[in-house]
């Protein structure tokens, strides 16, 4: 299977979250249904870091997890040419993550997914998160997809 | 086949949060035990990472009570 890199337009064919909450700005290698390395770069102007924390802005570990899981909704989705028609919205089941450093203004997450099981309405996924070359958090997830109603 | 259960009893416990002593054989996941659809498939990948077997998606909907998962485990170890 080739490896492919989508850039912000593509993902956004993929993905349904947007602004303020679409975590991927961008795809350096996905094999469908094996692997993909997706990439969000963490600025200051991003709205949580004004509270979170004021004066030592650390980006929240559920918004890592959500960047986790946006990058496993396209390693599932991507192929399935009907994904966008059918309108599909994507529900996380768990997690069990574990969180190594804090994530901070300037730092770009290197997101690696790779799936444990996949089936055609669902999947369990394990994901590491580097930055620099460092990882920042790693674990396990699960999301159901379901055609919005 | 007994350590074989024993070994699926523990490995459901962790996945649906019980103690192993709930879990009877005929136990019915969804009623008795409140397993959902996601629970299933991790039980499913826990059975398939720790036997090193494949289990095709059709095979999910059957997996409705220990005894009966422990069949289907079986079946796909025989076939290894």
């Amino acid at each position: 299977m080739m490896t492919k890199q989508l850039n912000i337009e593509e993902i956004q064919k993929i993905l349904p979250q947007r602004f303020p909450f679409l975590m991927i700005d961008r795809v350096l290698e996905l094999k469908p249904k094996e692997k993909i390395i997706a990439l969000k770069n963490v600025s200051v102007n991003e709205e949580y870091f004004v509270g979170h924390f004021k004066g030592n802005p650390i980006m929240p570990g559920v918004l890592i997890i959500e960047a986790m899981a946006q990058a496993s909704i396209i390693l599932f989705s991507y192929g399935i040419d009907s994904a966008s028609d059918k309108n599909l919205n994507y529900y996380l089941g768990s997690t069990k993550i574990r969180f190594l450093h804090p994530v901070k203004p300037g730092d770009q997450l290197e997101i690696l997914i790779e799936p444990i099981k996949i089936i055609s309405n669902a999947a369990i996924v394990k994901t590491s998160v580097k930055v620099s070359g460092n990882e920042v958090a790693s674990g396990e997830l699960s999301f159901v997809a379901k055609e919005n109603e | 086949m007994q350590d074989i259960e024993n070994e699926i009893k523990n490995l459901i416990a962790e996945i649906i949060e019980k103690d192993p002593s709930e879990i009877n054989p005929e136990a019915r996941f969804i009623e008795d035990l409140g397993v959902d659809s996601m629970m299933a498939l991790e039980i499913l990948a826990g059975i398939e990472k720790k036997y090193k077997i494949s289990i095709p998606e059709e095979k999910l909907q059957e997996l409705r009570t220990l005894s009966q998962t422990v069949l289907i485990a079986k079946e796909y170890l025989d076939k290894k």
